[in-house]
């Protein structure tokens, strides 16, 4: 299970270079999106690792404001304005 | 022993779809190949921790945290489709 955790974790370090890179402010806002979901997948398996259920509830709140986040910059990206 | 297979081939899901969005060029591609894996991927990680950590011992908040995940990912993909669908067609580029 330890080996699943640092695929995972290693799955970050190219979408953070996607997040330096990409060309658009969509792709960013992708990178970010797939980033923090495989953030609250590690919380959730070093929950169960080591026996602390307090990280579950990090992992809980880490995962419901990612989506508030990323469902507010869509939705300002979608206006087009303050990117001029 | 099955709640390891299941959460290994969830990682191996989600490594094919990091990827693919690195390697893909378009918004709509990349979101095609996030959205997929990354749903399906770890909706077998959090199961496979459900079956490896034993149904009589199970932690409420770990399910909670799948049915979570499986309402707010599609929600989001399709709030960055849209998002850049409608700018695309009314407005300017946004580098």
């Amino acid at each position: 299970m330890s080996i699943v955790q640092s695929v995972l974790l290693a799955a970050i370090v190219p979408l953070l270079f996607l997040l330096m890179r990409g060309p658009t402010a969509w792709d960013r806002l992708v990178a970010y999106n797939s980033a923090a979901n495989r953030v609250t997948g590690v919380l959730a398996i070093s929950s169960v690792i080591f026996h602390k259920p307090v990280l579950l509830d990090v992992a809980i709140i880490y995962a419901a404001l990612s989506f508030i986040g990323v469902v507010a910059l869509a939705r300002f990206m979608e206006r087009g304005e303050g990117f001029r | 022993m099955i709640g390891v297979i299941l959460a290994g081939f969830g990682a191996l899901l989600v490594a094919i779809g990091t990827f693919g969005v690195v390697r893909f060029r378009d918004v709509y591609s990349r979101l095609q190949a996030s959205g997929v894996s990354d749903n399906a991927g770890l909706s077998l990680v959090l199961l496979g921790l459900v079956v490896y950590e034993g149904w009589s011992s199970v932690d409420w908040a770990l399910l909670f945290l799948l049915v979570l995940l499986l309402a707010t990912n599609p929600i989001a993909t399709h709030s960055i489709a849209k998002s850049a669908f409608v700018q695309r067609h009314t407005g300017e580029d946004i580098t």
